[in-house]
């Protein structure tokens, strides 16, 4: 099994994506955004520049979520018991922009290929399809270019699933030190809905 | 010595299914952010807490009669077997995909229905192996470790998390549950092979239609006050459906278990006035104690900022009073008699709510003399509801022969629980119905995300404040009208008259 040729499918593939969701758990370490310890976030993404993404952060102990949409180069930010209102300026670039995560020359397409010493680990069946598992590495600053919020210490390991028959990247796992302070941190992307229906609109304030 | 053995485990098992009732409180917002509950779902919550409560009203009253035939020992074995299955499923909560909020409140009903079969096992066992005044004190002390461990409970759980947060934090209050109901069981079944228990009557067993309808109507009722969507509506959509078909399977649940009860506990009374006032009174005081356990913790969390430890802390003084008002309503009562000194208990509870409902963000730096203002009004709180339950419990009673204490204990304690059951359903759903109205749509500006969520922070914690003073203020008002119907209802010499 060749697994850069996977890992190149797998761009290629990623590439041609008109829509597709994905969801990001922390699974070790502690990332905050904005001084929110992030818990998870889940985004919905038309390409090439619209996304409905809402992340669930911490504050001491309580929970709270935070949904930012972007759509027609608007950005709008829905946070606890308010209604959306129109980020501009530095507020609406405090959140990072999920749609470039999936951007063919800046995101996951371009990245993937790059990473170090792929090598090949199994086949799996994720979300009912079976997948090929790579083991790679990416640099601090693959991964940073990837997700801004995201400053390694050192280079991230990362194990990504590439499916068998589409060439789609289902999954993966980043793990490093990237969390807050240059701690270990891991986080888990599980990717669906590919060029699925999507409805992101500009919400109503 | 085994006698006091036996009673002694069974009592503890008790104690420490009580001190679940309320060991959430303070650790809710632990709970909630471990199985991905946000602060805006706070209603979610709710069954978190009445789902414990609900399966704790639907065993007890029907455990007692089961274990007539099954013998006490085997049914308390399994309840508390019951109650560590519901532990393990509540600390197991959001470790897995599957293992959500649903699994988390079926893991407290089934530890409810678990503890509440111990409240009647352990006082018929107490019932059991002693007579005469002997068996007034043992049912007495029994009753006193279910009363004590539902009221320490908050402070329990918090204090617990807070020394093993390295051990899994709130998770850990519930693992430990295991190895102690092993231990109380275990020493139950050793204890029983040296003593001499009864012989059990035969030919009683558990009333499953019973069951089911209180299930039914209790489930109806807490699906009616769970507030499905607070910013629109105080109530469940289904609120008027339910609350009916609630009535109709409480009411027939009402009808078969007065008609079973009526040879262990005369026609009068269920008739008497004093009864129905006591129950009616417990009801009332169970609604009003609830604000208490469950409102000033999270008041502590939501507007004090406190920790999860500073907020059961904040119980302490509450804590201190009641079994303090216990001792002191004992007292008075032998001197004024079990009326006076009820009414004068609940009055005070309500003087102290009353002075709750005007608390202000910065309570906590106000002080009289040496003493902070909210600690004084909780210790005056805590002091009243002492004073009331001895003498509520009394008068039932006296009103009951030496057999039926067991029983009639049981009710009092089914009245007070029933009550703190729709109480709290019904007052989450007033408070976050009021807290959306409070806080409206917040329009916040700040160009910094990080002091835009430190503005509505404020905002929240401010309609949250005034939330919780309207509640005071309700359970304030519960605690005059169980003050009168105390005053209405219970026989104004020291000592009531018996059947």
């Amino acid at each position: 099994m060749n697994a850069a040729k996977v890992l190149r499918d797998g761009a290629a593939a990623m590439a041609h994506l008109s829509t597709v969701s994905a969801t990001l758990k922390l699974t070790k370490g502690i990332v905050s955004i904005k001084g929110f310890a992030l818990v998870n976030a889940k985004t919905s993404v038309r390409l090439p520049a619209d996304s409905d993404t809402t992340y669930t952060v911490k504050q001491q102990d309580f929970l709270f979520s935070l949904e930012v949409v972007i759509s027609g180069g608007h950005v709008y930010l829905h946070a606890p018991f308010t209604t959306f209102q129109e980020q501009t300026g530095a507020a609406a670039a405090a959140f990072p922009d999920m749609a470039k995560l999936f951007d063919s020359s800046t995101g996951l397409p371009a990245m993937i290929p790059a990473g170090t010493s792929p090598r090949y680990i199994s086949t799996d069946k994720v979300d009912g399809k079976s997948a090929y598992q790579v083991a790679t590495s990416y640099t601090a600053e693959q991964v940073h270019g990837l997700l801004s919020e995201l400053t390694s210490a050192g280079p991230v390991n990362a194990r990504v699933w590439v499916g068998v028959s589409d060439h789609l990247i289902r999954k993966a796992v980043l793990d490093g030190a990237f969390g807050d302070g240059g701690k270990e941190a891991a986080v888990e992307v599980d990717i669906t809905g590919f060029n699925s229906t999507i409805n992101i609109a500009s919400p109503t304030p | 010595m085994e006698r006091r053995v036996l009673v002694a485990l069974a009592g503890t098992g008790l104690f420490i299914a009580a001190l679940d009732a309320y060991v959430v409180v303070t650790l809710l917002p632990a709970i909630m952010s471990d199985i991905g509950l946000t602060i805006e779902r706070l209603e979610q919550a709710t069954p978190i807490v009445t789902g414990f409560l609900a399966g704790y009203v639907v065993a007890m009253p029907l455990l007692g009669a089961y274990s007539d035939v099954r013998g006490r020992i085997p049914v308390y074995v399994a309840c508390i077997a019951a109650f560590a299955v519901g532990s393990v499923m509540t600390a197991t909560a959001g470790l897995w995909g599957f293992a959500g909020l649903p699994w988390l409140v079926v893991g407290r009903f089934i530890q409810g229905l678990g503890g509440g079969g111990l409240v009647p096992l352990s006082l018929a066992l107490a019932a059991d192996l002693y007579r005469d005044r002997s068996r007034t004190l043992a049912l007495g002390s029994v009753a006193a470790l279910q009363e004590a461990g539902s009221v320490f409970g908050p402070l329990y759980g918090a204090s617990l998390a807070a020394a093993a947060a390295g051990l899994g934090g709130w998770r850990f209050v519930f693992w430990l549950n295991v190895p102690l109901a092993a231990i109380c069981a275990a020493g139950l079944v050793a204890a029983t092979r040296r003593a001499e228990l009864p012989s059990r009557e035969a030919g009683s067993t558990i009333d499953w239609i019973s069951a089911l309808l209180l299930g039914v109507g209790l489930g109806l009722l807490v699906i009616a006050l769970y507030p499905d969507d607070p910013e629109h509506r105080p109530t469940n959509i289904l609120f008027v459906p339910a609350i009916i078909a609630a009535a109709f399977a409480l009411a027939a649940y009402g009808w078969r278990h007065v008609r079973e009860l009526e040879p262990l506990i005369p026609r009068d009374l269920l008739r008497s006035r004093t009864f129905i006032g006591a129950a009616v009174a417990n009801v009332l005081v169970g609604a009003a104690l609830i604000v208490a356990l469950v409102d000033v913790p999270l008041l502590g969390r939501l507007v004090f900022n406190l920790s999860q430890l500073q907020s059961g802390l904040l119980l302490t003084q509450f804590l201190i009073g009641v079994p303090v008002g216990a001792v002191a309503g004992g007292v008075l009562a032998g001197r004024v008699g079990s009326r006076v000194t009820a009414a004068l208990g609940i009055a005070l509870s309500a003087a102290a709510f009353l002075q709750m409902s005007g608390w202000r963000a910065d309570e906590l730096s106000l002080h009289a003399g040496p003493l902070r203002q909210a600690d004084i009004a909780l210790a005056i709180c805590g002091l009243g509801f002492g004073l009331v339950i001895a003498p509520l419990t009394a008068a039932v009673l006296a009103l009951t022969r030496g057999q039926s204490h067991g029983l009639a204990t049981s009710l009092v304690v089914l009245a007070r629980t029933m009550g703190m059951l729709v109480g709290l359903s019904a007052l989450t759903a007033f408070g976050l119905y009021r807290f959306h109205q409070i806080l409206g749509t917040p329009v916040i500006n700040d160009p910094d995300l990080r002091d835009r969520i430190n503005h509505l922070e404020q905002l929240v914690a401010a309609a949250f404040l005034q939330e919780y003073r309207e509640i005071f203020l309700i359970a304030a008002v519960m605690c005059v009208v169980a003050a009168v119907v105390i005053a209405l209802s219970l026989q104004p010499t020291r000592k009531s008259g018996g059947t």
